[in-house]
């Protein structure tokens, strides 16, 4: 039983809540009965301890309707007369579950969302928050003379930002059907009026990317990540493009660990140019 | 035999690779040649661009499907290769990604066809069983499983879905493409009855021919409701002639007798006059042009389907179904004459059994089909907004990767069957060993079924006659028999029948039969 705030109106005693009334502590007064159970009434047989769902999906953000999408199915038993009342009543259906343009507009971005987020192989944690960030661009008219597409691919990179799981630009252009100016004008737009909780990335978080890209082995993938904090305590980060200290950590610890690897390799996959990566691991090597 | 050399087959029986070989070969058939079947079935992805004026169609040409070994992909977004341990563990699918090869082409119209976008993309992920071809722990040693954490005992053979390892049990099916004859009731007559279940790319459609209490011979195939007069349906396939028919479905004095009686009551004479006659069924109310459409449609569509074979002209195929219809017929006559007795369903030459590998091709044919849906509206709606048609932004790979782990993770699979995917049996070695090979049949338990349950003389070598739980699942829930071989499908008919040809087996559909020179000669 848990022990509510308010206290009880005869003795000023502590209230407790029980199953179905809310009793007081001291006097045994009941303050409330048959109180409405408003929390979800678990009912999984299989593991209730992983998956506590009761019945239907979830309810989740990346929708327009929250997944709460009701559809008007079909049956072979429905003949002649009743069989096209409903086909009638469902294309009304359908018509009625927009309501205006900007939630048509909100069903194709999440629609885009969802493939950007497959696409790139994100989680479904970014997924949803990609969803809400939109939804709150559009409630500050951020969309106006932007393209949709631009703004789905900004909100993704956006996301993975400020999630620690960054992207560069060029991964996110790349599966986005947005050129890089449309996505560059709805991320600064974003910035700019939302104020993102971002700050300069971590070439780090690039790191185990390109490593498995570019099939190195742990130990170097390691190596690298010393060498990178090696870099930030000696400032070599601050002003730098960050896939291109990811690259050259990358290359000095394959270097080290006298694994084959080419600075061009390394520049291609990290899409910086082989200069860039030298500079860090000219840097580095003093 | 004596008693250690009957042990020494047992022994080789119970190792590794035999326990859950059948497991094996199916899945990797699939993956080797089933998952290209399925693809090539598809072909192309039409989309609606291109219905509007002074557009250029567009549609997406499928090519070759590669599936590589199981890997991860982190949060970080690096890859790595899976092991099934890891994927147990972690709560994880142990799956593998999926690339197919893709063209979008667009022209046909005003300008000539081009291909406007040409990539291998990745579609999705499909899940590997353990063990399997594809499977990252085959080929390893004792040593090296036991360095990846993996039991060197485990017979493998099923999957590992969100980290719980899910068996497809074999089902038991009436075998398809093949003509049974049993009695039946109709209004209290007893009539005779052919049946087939004809099956094709996983299209499956069940004719029937039956002769009623007035000795008239009627079919009945999906699509049209109620049945259609046997010799008005031979004669839309093109056999006209009455001596034709009489002479296609026996030379016996008697049941050309009964034929006779047939022609004799039939309502048209031509085949022009029974295609009307049947685009009347099928289209009863419509236009007259409409109807003969419909019912051409109908007949090489909805009518047994098997007949059909790349290579083979609608021509063949039509009298091929004609000639089909005709045995049928023959069956029904028989089985009245009681020249025959009634086909035995529970024969086990009348069974099929439908391993993993066959369901996962049901299951990637829908999956596929709704990949194809979704790139068709990404299509449309990419186009729609005048953005550039490219592979890789119109290919969302989750939802293949959806459609095929839901199933094998819930066990609700394609076409209503539930029960399909089973958590595996852990209780015990013996439990995993017995779990793997049994079958299910997919009739209702909760009716008697007494003669499905009972054991069937052709049951054995096959079946074990004494492993089947108590109670409702009683006799439909068996086990293979210890020294079972489960035969494949072949590969390749057209092989087969060239091989059939050069034998001297004449008029096989699509082959020209070799000329036999008598041996006397």
């Amino acid at each position: 039983m848990a022990t509510s705030t308010q206290s009880c109106p005869e003795c000023d005693g502590r209230l407790r809540e029980g199953e179905s009334e809310t009793v007081c502590g001291e006097c045994g007064l009941v303050v409330a009965e048959e109180t409405i159970d408003h929390g979800p009434e678990w009912r999984s047989f299989a593991d209730d301890e992983t998956e506590k769902e009761r019945t239907g999906a979830p309810l989740t953000r990346s929708r327009h309707d929250r997944g709460l999408t009701t559809e008007i199915g079909r049956s072979t038993r429905l003949k002649g007369r009743k069989r096209r009342r409903f086909a009638r009543l469902r294309r009304q259906h359908n018509r009625s579950r927009i309501k205006s343009k900007a939630e048509r507009n909100r069903v194709y971005a999440f629609g885009e969302i969802r493939r950007l987020v497959s696409a790139l192989d994100l989680t479904d944690h970014v997924r949803d928050q990609s969803c809400i960030l939109f939804e709150s661009a559009q409630s500050e008219d951020l969309l106006r003379g932007r393209s949709i597409e631009g703004f789905t691919a900004a909100v993704v990179y956006a996301t993975c930002r400020t999630t620690s799981v960054s992207r560069t630009l060029d991964e996110v252009v790349e599966a986005a059907r947005a050129s890089e100016s449309e996505l560059t004008a709805a991320y600064d737009a974003l910035n700019r009026d939302l104020g993102l909780p971002t700050g300069p990335i971590d070439p780090a978080e690039y790191l185990p990317r390109f490593a498995s890209r570019l099939d190195l082995p742990q130990a170097v993938e390691r190596r690298a990540d010393t060498l990178v904090d090696a870099a930030r305590e000696r400032g070599l980060i601050s002003g730098r493009d960050p896939s291109g200290v990811a690259a050259g950590c990358l290359y000095l610890a394959a270097r080290e660990l006298e694994c084959d690897l080419t600075q061009a390799q390394a520049a291609e996959t990290a899409g910086v140019t082989p200069v860039t990566l030298r500079s860090t691991y000219q840097d580095l090597q003093e | 035999m004596r008693i250690d050399d009957r042990r020494a087959i047992s022994r080789e029986y119970f190792s590794r690779e035999r326990l859950a070989e059948h497991h094996f070969r199916s899945f990797n058939a699939f993956l080797d040649r089933g998952m290209q079947e399925v693809v090539d079935e598809k072909a192309t992805i039409e989309t609606d661009i291109g219905d509007k004026e002074g557009e250029e169609p567009v549609y997406v040409e499928l090519g070759d499907v590669r599936v590589v070994t199981p890997r991860v992909r982190e949060a970080d977004g690096s890859e790595e290769l899976l092991y099934p341990q890891e994927a147990r563990l972690r709560n994880i699918t142990y799956a593998a990604p999926v690339f197919m090869e893709m063209r979008i082409i667009k022209g046909g119209e005003e300008e000539e066809e081009h291909v406007v976008d040409q990539t291998e993309t990745k579609i999705g992920r499909m899940p590997i069983m353990v063990g399997s071809n594809k499977c990252n722990i085959s080929g390893f040693t004792e040593n090296e499983l036991i360095d990846i954490g993996e039991d060197p005992a485990d017979p493998g053979g099923y999957f590992c879905v969100n980290g719980s390892e899910r068996v497809l049990m074999t089902s038991e099916d009436l075998a398809p493409n093949k003509i049974l004859a049993e009695y039946d009731t109709k209004y209290g007559d007893e009539i005779q009855v052919a049946k087939t279940f004809s099956q094709r790319r996983g299209y499956r459609a069940l004719v029937l021919c039956e002769r009623t209490r007035n000795g008239i011979l009627e079919v009945s195939f999906p699509s049209v409701s109620g049945s259609i007069n046997f010799v008005t349906l031979v004669r839309a396939l093109g056999l006209e002639s009455d001596e034709e028919i009489v002479h296609r479905v026996s030379d016996d004095p008697e049941i050309v007798k009964f034929m006779l009686e047939n022609l004799e009551a039939a309502e048209v004479q031509t085949t022009e006059e029974a295609i009307e006659t049947l685009g009347k069924r099928v289209a009863s109310g419509q236009g007259k042009n409409y109807q003969l459409k419909r019912a051409n449609y109908v007949i090489d569509r909805y009518l047994l389907p098997h007949l059909h074979e790349d290579g083979v002209d609608e021509e063949e195929v039509r009298i091929n179904k004609a000639y089909y219809l005709c045995r049928m017929a023959e069956a029904c006559f028989e089985l009245a004459l009681g020249r025959r007795e009634s086909d035995d369903k529970d024969h086990y030459a009348n069974k099929r059994l439908k391993v993993s590998g066959d369901l996962m091709k049901d299951l990637f044919r829908t999956a596929l089909n709704k990949l194809a849906r979704d790139v068709k509206y990404q299509l449309e709606r990419a186009n729609m907004r005048n953005r550039q048609l490219s592979v890789s932004t119109v290919v969302r790979s989750d939802v293949l990767t959806e459609r095929l782990e839901h199933p094998i993770a819930t066990g609700n699979w394609v076409g209503g069957r539930s029960g399909v995917s089973q958590l595996v049996d852990r209780t015990d070695y013996m439990g995993v060993l017995s779990h793997l090979r049994r079958l299910r049949s997919p009739l209702s338990r909760s009716q008697p079924h007494f003669e499905a349950r009972d054991l069937h003389a052709t049951q054995w070598g096959r079946i074990c006659p004494s492993e089947t739980p108590e109670g409702p699942n009683c006799g439909l829930v068996k086990n293979f028999a210890q020294a079972m071989e489960l035969s494949q499908n072949i590969e390749d008919e057209q092989e087969l029948k060239h091989e059939l040809a050069s034998m001297g087996v004449s008029g096989i559909p699509g082959i020209e039969s070799i000329e036999q020179t008598p041996a006397d000669d």
